[in-house]
């Protein structure tokens, strides 16, 4: 019985869409998840269905009380005690954006999640043998997909509604930048740093009229130059442009 | 020819006619990099103001900005006509810092021209669009002008129906071939000229005063 509603009590199976609008018995918007190893019943004490929980989550969690998980906020969606997979709006919390990049979802109650504890989840998500049940991944929802199991395909589609791939790609990104980060100190002029790279991607994505192959080296597409209303008055080092608008003409002297 | 040259009178005429008579009219300086532009700039500039443009340069991308020189006063057949000059930098599709590291130029030097040649480009472009009343296509008559560039540009400008001037620059140098310039553009009329001798500036400058004046 992975989901609950805290509700009225109802369980959906992992991966349900039932209760993507809600609980349909009682129209319930908050569910607590419990792993499939974990099915002791509600009553128990969170620490012990404690599953993996995202560093975000354990951080976030001290602001909660841990008894009174169903009735914490009542509106909220997005409460440490809801399950991010089973809220049924999209969310704007960037706590739980960030908590997607978890793929163990949580039911720890978040007052439980000390210091200590998440340490010991951090280091059991590292673990494919966890016994939690769900395979730990830090990675974006995109693996999830290929990992995971038939029944966590929903799970994921589900996620897919929620988030969207700004916020998944927000939530990957510790993992690109230590990756960007063994290649700054490479001579690979494509690549000085990471996010440099993304960036100069997005604005040759951006700006076809200038294309910045690396420091130092452009590509122009003198049409497009031409044919902009606006033009691009200084290029900085990290790949930005400032540009004069239209508004600013006639300003600029010389 | 004869006709071409009368059909162009004309329409030069008529866009005399669109213009206020008293406001110079701004004439930019275009062509790719080290074809002479600001040579030319700086030479017309001296002969009729006493002063110069900017700085020259064997060294591509010397000017990165375009650098204006106003109310330049240029006597022709009992006739004075007012023109701005804007020297712009060289237009090119395509600027790697390596080109200035065989000018001794440190790679941060030559990383951080080759930016603001990038600039430069652009604000060329955006002058053709915008702030330019005529054009003098300055190109150097030892390289091939069959280029993209030249291409695009004399497109661009005939598009625009500026009035236009090609030049045939650097015919001192051995090599330099101004039949073909004047193959690769028979549209528009070709002045042979050497911008750093002034050889032929007479004929610059009168065909400055029929085109913009």
């Amino acid at each position: 019985m992975p989901h609950q509603c805290t509700t009225c009590g109802r369980t959906f199976p992992d991966g349900s869409k039932e209760m993507l609008s809600g609980c349909p018995d009682c129209g319930g918007n908050k569910f607590q998840f419990k792993p499939a190893g974990a099915t002791a019943d509600e009553g128990s004490t969170p620490a012990e269905q404690s599953s993996p929980t995202s560093d975000n989550r354990s951080d976030q969690s001290d602001d909660f009380p841990s008894t009174d998980f169903p009735s914490t906020d009542s509106q909220s969606t997005d409460s440490p005690s809801t399950d991010p997979q089973s809220t049924d709006s999209p969310s704007t919390n960037p706590a739980e954006a960030a908590a997607t990049d978890d793929s163990a979802p949580s039911d720890s109650t978040p007052a439980d999640a000390g210091p200590a504890d998440s340490d010991t989840e951090r280091a059991a998500r590292t673990d494919p043998a966890d016994s939690t049940s769900t395979p730990p991944d830090e990675s974006t929802g995109t693996e999830h997909v290929n990992e995971r199991s038939e029944e966590d395909v929903a799970q994921a589609s589900t996620r897919s509604d929620v988030v969207s791939p700004d916020e998944l790609d927000r939530a990957s990104r510790p993992v690109d930048s230590e990756s960007g980060a063994d290649r700054q100190g490479s001579a690979d002029p494509d690549a000085p740093r990471p996010d440099i790279g993304k960036l100069r991607d997005e604005l040759n994505e951006q700006f076809e009229s200038i294309r910045i192959v690396s420091p130092g080296k452009y590509e122009l597409n003198l049409m497009e130059l031409y044919d902009r209303q606006e033009y691009i008055i200084s290029l900085q080092e990290d790949g930005r442009y400032v540009i004069e608008m239209p508004d600013a003409w006639g300003i600029q002297d010389e | 020819m004869g006709l071409l040259t009368n059909l162009k009178d004309s329409i030069s005429r008529v866009t005399d006619g669109l213009f206020a008579a008293d406001e110079p009219k701004r004439i930019g300086i275009y062509g790719p990099p080290n074809a002479g532009k600001t040579t030319l700039a700086n030479r017309i500039a001296r002969d009729w103001t006493g002063d110069a443009v900017g700085p020259e340069s064997h060294i591509p991308h010397e000017t990165r900005r375009a650098r204006r020189k106003e109310n330049v006063e240029i006597e022709r057949n009992g006739r004075t006509v007012t023109i701005d000059i804007v020297d712009t930098p060289g237009v090119t599709t395509k600027v790697d810092y390596k080109e200035f590291l065989d000018h001794d130029m440190e790679k941060d030097d030559a990383v951080r021209r080759s930016r603001e040649a990038t600039e430069g480009v652009a604000e060329a472009m955006h002058w053709l669009r915008e702030d330019v009343d005529g054009v003098i296509y300055v190109l150097d008559s030892t390289d091939d002008p069959f280029t993209q560039v030249n291409t695009m540009l004399i497109g661009i400008i005939e598009s625009q129906d500026l009035p236009a001037l090609i030049l045939a620059n650097k015919t001192d140098l051995p090599g330099a071939d101004v039949q073909q310039i004047a193959n690769a553009f028979p549209q528009h009329e070709t002045i042979p000229l050497s911008a750093l001798e002034g050889d032929n500036m007479d004929e610059v400058y009168t065909k400055i005063a029929e085109y913009f004046g």
